[in-house]
């Protein structure tokens, strides 16, 4: 870890530790930001799986609510690399920021391709989608029972980072003898 | 009885000695905690915004605030039970910290915000249900709405930081199961 203790000496993460309100400061807007994100990730997973806001068509869904996911991303990756800034050991000996790290590429990388299929631009869905719609709107074209599984198993990522990410300050009661700490 | 003899037998009990001797009650009953909140803020922020008119005035404010009611108060009440379970385990603590108090004094804020929109401002939603701007008393309420949540999330960050209190952690010596 001797990059962490390398980063944990920077200058960068020591003015971070000078400015005492600066970590729970940067904590509080990484929370409200995960309501942002998850909430927004959960409403398009729920429209997925039809019990909600299924008098829209899914585009509409994604389009209302994907932008805010993407840009509450931004705002937690920078929170997030400042906070791993403040306090590098702390972080990087927890086996749960790596396990939170991993889960996250995970998660970013299928809500992407779960975009790029089923999103405005996508061909999988939209079209019967859209001519549901045309058609007054009568009829809510279904998901395939893939895709309900793939919104579900995204939902149960975010979830486990949600989890992780409050373990990284419990590592050894968590993990117990996995722990780094150890 | 007085307040604090209260909070003393709060502490006092199995439930909270519970919480403090199980090494793993803690980080799972903060990580709810943490999940429930964000849900909370997370489908409120959704029924302020449409108050403000985003992202549209087409979806009726009433289908919008329905259809998530249950998964707000759900939340909430997940997040009560687990806030009692952390409350419980340092009782006197809490009961003496200032940001806690302030976070609890915001808690009541946004009650009366919400009874306040419910009970009159909601009245006339037939006026502005669709289509029509919600009247300027609806959109103050969405603002204050989300200010005082967020004033909520972060006095409740706040209190984990606080100095010159002595937050009981479980020993870590101990076999790690319940």
């Amino acid at each position: 870890m001797a990059l962490g203790q390398g980063l944990e000496d920077s200058s960068i993460s020591q003015a971070i530790k000078d400015v005492d309100w600066l970590i729970p400061l940067l904590q509080s807007i990484h929370i409200v930001t995960i309501g942002v994100v998850f909430v927004s990730s959960l409403m398009i997973a729920l429209r997925v799986m039809g019990t909600m806001r299924v008098d829209e068509p899914f585009v509409t869904v994604w389009r209302r609510f994907a932008p805010w996911m993407w840009y509450g991303l931004c705002v937690m990756v920078v929170t997030g690399v400042l906070l791993v800034l403040g306090e590098p050991v702390r972080e990087f000996t927890a086996l749960s920021f790596w396990l939170k790290m991993s889960l996250l590429a995970v998660a970013v990388l299928a809500t992407f391709v779960f975009g790029r299929t089923f999103g405005p631009g996508g061909t999988a869905h939209g079209g019967a989608d859209r001519a549901a719609y045309a058609g007054g709107g009568a009829g809510v074209a279904e998901f395939s029972a893939g895709a309900k599984l793939a919104a579900a198993a995204i939902m149960l990522v975010w979830l486990a980072i949600i989890f992780l990410g409050r373990a990284i300050a419990y590592d050894v009661e968590v993990w117990g003898g996995l722990s780094l700490h150890t | 009885m007085s307040l604090v003899s209260v909070v003393q037998s709060i502490q006092d009990s199995g439930v909270a000695e519970w919480m403090r001797t199980s090494v793993k009650a803690m980080p799972i009953v903060e990580s709810i905690h943490v999940l429930a909140a964000a849900t909370v803020f997370g489908t409120i922020f959704i029924v302020d915004l449409r108050l403000l008119g985003f992202p549209n005035l087409r979806r009726p404010f009433t289908r919008v605030s329905d259809e998530l009611l249950k998964l707000t108060w759900g939340a909430f009440f997940t997040a009560l039970v687990t806030g009692a379970l952390m409350f419980a385990a340092n009782a006197n603590t809490y009961y003496g910290n200032t940001a806690f108090r302030f976070k609890m004094l915001a808690l009541v804020f946004a009650g009366l915000n919400m009874a306040m929109f419910q009970l009159v401002t909601f009245r006339t939603v037939g006026n502005w249900n669709t289509d029509v701007r919600p009247p300027s008393a609806a959109r103050l309420a969405g603002v204050l709405s989300i200010l005082v949540w967020v004033t909520v999330i972060f006095f409740a960050r706040w209190i984990g930081f606080t100095k010159g209190y002595q937050f009981e952690a479980p020993p870590t010596d101990v076999n790690f199961s319940f």
